[in-house]
Order: structure tokens, then C-alpha cells, then sequence
């Protein structure tokens, strides 16, 4: 390399920092913020120790109902993994802040809200630790969490409120492994749900996700519509490579006709710009629900 | 441009640790760069039985042959340790700093063994492959054949820990000691179970998937042992096996040589190094991850 270009390097070096910085930034909009006059859901935590699906481990999750809830109608469903981080109102997705906001201009349907943390095994006493039970829950591939949702979350939260009993009444959303796993539980009961949302999900080699993108073009299409958001900073470890893994997923997703929408920015592993594009995302997967 | 790179990917890691922790661990972070398997020792029939104590010295086994349990310094000086006459499957030192050791011949037993070589039969009518002890002085032995994990109390009462369509074989518990994991030799799993305040197991799931041969489903998993970022390692037919402590597989340790390994344990300075029991030998390899020792104190 000569001096000219060396410096030249140095020079770049210096000042690019600003212009990576820029990349992974991004703003939300008016439809992530609180709005006057905008009627807000209420929001209640919930504990659910008792899974026959996942014995022993014990987990959070909270109900969102909106205002405009009327029990004598059944309410669509959207359930979120990693519930806590999808239902902070101050957090990257704000979830239901833009729920209130897009049923109040109704550009989605009265939805019901469920977000759920991954399942973690209690410590036994002191000195030892608790255990995650997450990468098992989201990760695996099959239909062991489908039946979680399904036979134990749904009916329980059923009880207290009238829930839609089918797939067009029903989405499911997650980031990272909640996003691969959201998709597992479409994939395995597209009877029950049929609106996926993925944020920088991990469609990669953590316990055999790679293989959706393949799965996808050999299988008769399934009634599933799924949004799909990755950016070109995100993971490239020992799974595998999460844009490129998002790009062939979005690829088999064309090639197999599926109604799907793929936004490929330059962010990282993150819930930022999945969580700037939530009240797109939700508008496009609920557009025929909403009235 | 690699400046810009390097800047770039320092950047974009700030961003990442919410959603990384304790997990995606690569083999990059556990393998030294250039330090492949080197022979210790050799000339045996088949070696398994792998322990280690606080010094860093190896102990292992030969089942076949019986005989010592053979001592192996952090130098790489074999000997003979504790002579006796019996074939040892599993071995490993409780925290009173004896030998637990599950035979194969000429009976099938689970016994104490002092560092006087005078031994004392803790249980009998067992079927006994490998075993682990807590720091709580409790036995766990997996019996391959019958699929079932049994324990013994301190007080020496034994029990049935755990019974399923599964043949537990090499066995093993987290830093903490609040899990206990164990491979599934003709299975696809590896099992974790909660270990209860009371020593008993909970909620077993097959928390591991491991790699199988291509076209099969029998994994041979076998002999185990945890380093002190709570991975795990397992001994099978395509090589050492290594998991995250939420489950995922980090990658496979190649195999020194094309031949059935037993068992897999961390000895050495510092407990540095790798260890495994192949056929007739015993090999090691440097390693960046350290291991942990069971009768060591919580961290």
C-alpha cells in the first residue's frame, strides 16, 4: 500500500465513524406515540408456572384488551415472544401504543394483545441459577410450542375474554428466535394463525431453522401472510448468517407465491427498525380484517 | 478498508447484547488456533473413566483390561495410581477427594474408592455405565441398558432419579449445580433435568439436539463434562460435541482418529486442556475454555 493511500485510509477511517453511526437509525412516527384523544387499552400481567408443554419453568405474560373491546364480539388475536420487550411503552415497538392508535383510526381490527416470555426454570436455591428455557422454546422446530399457545395460553386468556377462534382472526409476531418461532407456529397450525410478523429473525442453523427456506419451495403454499424485516448489519456467527438467511427466506416466499412483504434495511440485530415499521407491518397484515 | 470494517463491526456489536447473552458461542472461543490432539498415553484396550482433581492430574480407566485407575500428571507422567482388579466405566472425585467409581467386572457396583485403594460398595443390583457426584456428596449413575438415571443420598439411600424411553449414558451438571444434563446414546438428545433442593430431578426435556452420522439417529453419546462458562461437552460418534448453557450446539470437536471415543473431561495446568478417552489411547489438546470440577466450590 503507498503513502497516498494509506492516508487516504486513515482519512476514510476518520470519517466514516458518522456515517456508520447513521446507518441503524431510524425514527419513529406519530403512530408509535401517544396521541390526545386516542382511547388507550388497558394492560395486565399474568403468570403461567403450570405448562404441561414446557414442565417446570414458569413465565410472565400480559394481556393487552383495547377500549373498543366489546365482549358480545370476539376480538382478533396478535400474540408477541419476548412479550415483555414488545409491550414496554417505551421501548423499541411500543406495540401497544400503536395498537391503540391504529384501532382508534381503524386501520386495524379490535385486537387482543398477548405477550409472552420465554419459559425459565426457577432456581432451585440459593447459589444456583435459573435457566432459560427460550432458545428451546423459540429455536426447535415442530409444533411443542404451537400446542403451548394453543392448548394453554390461548384458552386461559379465552376465559376472561372472547377471543377469534380462527386463522384470519389470529397473527403472532417475535424477533430473533420469537421470529423464527412465530413462523414455526403458522407453519405447523396455519389453521389456527395466518399473519406473521418477523422481526431479525433467526432463520439460520440454531437448531435446524436454516432448512425453512427450502421447506418453502417444496411444499404446497399455506395460508399464511407474513411480514418480514432484516437489515444488512445483522448477526453472522456460528448459526449462520441472518440477511442472507432473510433474503433466501424472502426468496422462497416469492417463488412459492406467498403473500409476503420483505424490508431489508442496513440495521443490526435489533428491534429498532422493526419497531419503526410496526404500524406498517401491522396495517399490511390485518388490511382485510380492519374496517 | 479493514480499518473501516473493524470500525464498522465495533459499531454494529453495541447494538447486539440484548439478544446474545450466554449463547451463540463459537468454537472459535473454546479451540486454541494451532493446537491440534496430541497422544498421552497409549498401548491400552479401552480407555474411558475420566476425571481430574484440583492439582490438574488425570485419572482414567481401562474397562476392558480392569486394573489401575492410571494417573496422568499436567507434565504428561503416566502411572499406575490405585491398583485394584476392577473394570471401571465412571469415575469421578467426590468432595471428600475419594474415587466414585461405577464397574462393569466382577461386579456391577457402584463403590468407593479411598486413595489407599480400599474400597467400599455404596450400591449393588445395579447396572452401572457412568456417573457424576455433587458437591452435595449425591451420586447420580446412568444405567445405559435399563434407561434410567439413579442417585444415592449422602446417607446412602438409592433411589430412582429418573426412567424413560432414553439410554442415558455420560453424565454431567452446570457450574451451579441446578441442572444436570446427560446424553442419550441411541438418541438425537441430549437430556436436561432441574436438580431439586433436595437432589431429586425435575422437568427433563431434551433441551440438546446433537448431530447424528448422516442417515442415522443414534448420536452415541456418551462420556461428558461442563467448563466453567457452564458448555457442555459430549463424547459421540462425529466428535466432541459442544452446547451453550440455553442449549444450542456451539459446533463438533473432530475426533483425534477414526476410532470410538468414551469420555471427555478438562485436566491439565489450570484445567486447560482437553482430554479424551479414544479406543486405546488418551489424547489432549489445548483449549482456550477451562473446565470446572465438581467438588470445587460455587462461582
Amino acid at each position: 500500500m503507498n503513502r497516498l493511500r494509506f492516508l487516504l485510509t486513515l482519512l476514510t477511517a476518520w470519517t466514516l465513524p458518522p456515517l456508520v453511526h447513521a446507518a441503524d437509525e431510524y425514527k419513529l412516527t406519530d403512530d408509535s406515540l401517544r396521541q390526545e384523544g386516542v382511547p388507550q387499552g388497558e394492560v395486565t400481567k399474568h403468570t403461567w408456572s403450570t405448562s404441561k408443554n414446557f414442565p417446570g419453568t414458569t413465565r410472565e405474560y400480559w394481556v393487552y384488551v383495547p377500549k373498543q373491546y366489546d365482549a358480545s364480539k370476539p376480538a382478533c388475536v396478535m400474540v408477541f415472544q419476548d412479550g415483555g420487550s414488545y409491550v414496554r411503552t417505551n421501548g423499541e415497538f411500543r406495540t401497544t401504543v400503536v395498537f391503540d392508535n391504529l384501532i382508534h383510526k381503524k386501520e386495524m381490527p379490535v385486537t387482543i394483545g398477548i405477550f409472552i416470555n420465554p419459559g425459565e426454570f426457577p432456581a432451585a436455591e440459593a447459589g444456583a441459577k435459573g435457566r432459560s428455557n427460550r432458545s428451546f422454546e423459540y429455536d426447535s422446530l415442530g409444533d411443542t410450542y404451537a400446542k403451548f399457545v394453543l392448548e394453554e395460553i390461548l384458552p386461559e386468556v379465552g376465559k376472561s375474554y372472547n377471543l377469534a377462534q380462527t386463522a384470519e382472526g389470529r397473527a403472532i409476531g417475535g424477533i430473533s428466535s420469537g421470529g423464527i418461532c412465530a413462523f414455526t407456529v403458522a407453519w405447523e397450525r396455519p389453521s389456527a394463525f395466518s399473519k406473521v410478523l418477523s422481526h431479525v429473525g433467526s432463520f439460520t442453523n440454531i437448531r435446524g431453522g436454516h432448512v425453512y427456506h427450502a421447506l418453502i419451495r417444496k411444499t404446497e403454499r399455506k395460508p399464511i401472510r407474513i411480514f418480514l424485516q432484516d437489515g444488512s448489519g445483522d448477526l453472522d456467527n456460528a448459526h449462520g448468517n441472518w440477511p442472507l438467511a432473510n433474503q433466501e427466506m424472502a426468496a422462497a416466499l416469492k417463488y412459492a407465491k406467498y403473500d409476503y412483504q420483505f424490508v431489508f434495511g442496513d440495521g443490526g440485530h435489533n428491534g429498532k427498525h422493526g419497531g419503526v415499521l410496526m404500524p406498517d407491518a401491522l396495517r399490511w397484515l390485518w388490511r382485510d380484517a380492519a374496517r | 478498508m479493514r480499518i473501516y470494517v473493524f470500525l464498522a463491526l465495533t459499531f454494529l456489536s453495541f447494538g447486539q447484547s440484548r439478544w446474545t447473552f450466554a449463547q451463540d458461542m463459537s468454537l472459535q472461543e473454546i479451540l486454541e488456533p494451532d493446537k491440534g490432539w496430541v497422544v498421552v498415553t497409549e498401548g491400552h484396550q479401552f480407555t474411558d473413566g475420566l476425571c481430574s482433581d484440583l492439582q490438574g492430574n488425570l485419572f482414567f480407566t481401562d474397562v476392558a483390561k480392569g486394573g489401575p485407575i492410571y494417573k496422568v500428571d499436567p507434565e504428561g507422567k503416566v502411572s499406575g495410581f490405585v491398583t485394584n482388579a476392577l473394570k471401571i466405566s465412571g469415575l469421578k472425585i467426590g468432595p471428600n477427594g475419594t474415587f466414585y467409581a461405577a464397574t462393569q467386572a466382577p461386579e456391577k457396583l457402584i463403590i468407593l474408592i479411598g486413595l489407599d485403594g480400599k474400597t467400599t460398595v455404596l450400591a449393588t443390583n445395579v447396572v452401572p455405565n457412568d456417573l457424576v457426584v455433587s458437591r452435595k456428596g449425591i451420586v447420580y449413575f446412568t444405567e445405559t441398558g435399563k434407561g434410567r438415571i439413579q442417585m444415592i443420598s449422602p446417607t446412602g439411600e438409592l433411589r430412582v432419579a429418573d426412567a424413560g424411553a432414553y439410554k442415558p449414558n455420560g453424565i454431567t451438571l452446570s457450574p451451579d449445580q441446578g441442572t444436570l444434563v446427560c446424553t442419550d446414546f441411541d438418541g438425537t438428545h441430549l437430556f436436561v433435568f432441574k436438580v431439586e433442593a433436595d437432589g431429586s430431578l425435575s422437568s427433563r426435556a431434551p433441551y440438546m439436539t446433537a448431530v447424528t452420522p448422516l442417515n442415522k439417529i443414534q448420536s452415541l453419546g456418551d462420556g461428558m463434562t461442563t467448563d466453567g462458562s457452564g458448555r457442555y461437552y459430549a463424547a459421540s460418534a462425529v466428535g466432541i460435541q459442544v452446547f451453550d448453557p440455553t442449549g444450542r450446539l456451539c459446533g463438533v470437536i473432530a475426533k483425534p482418529e477414526n476410532k470410538f471415543i468414551s469420555n471427555v473431561t478438562f485436566a491439565g495446568k489450570n484445567h486447560g486442556f482437553l482430554y479424551v478417552s479414544s479406543s486405546d489411547k488418551i489424547y489432549r489438546r489445548e483449549m482456550k475454555a477451562r473446565g470446572i470440577l465438581y467438588q470445587a466450590p460455587a462461582k
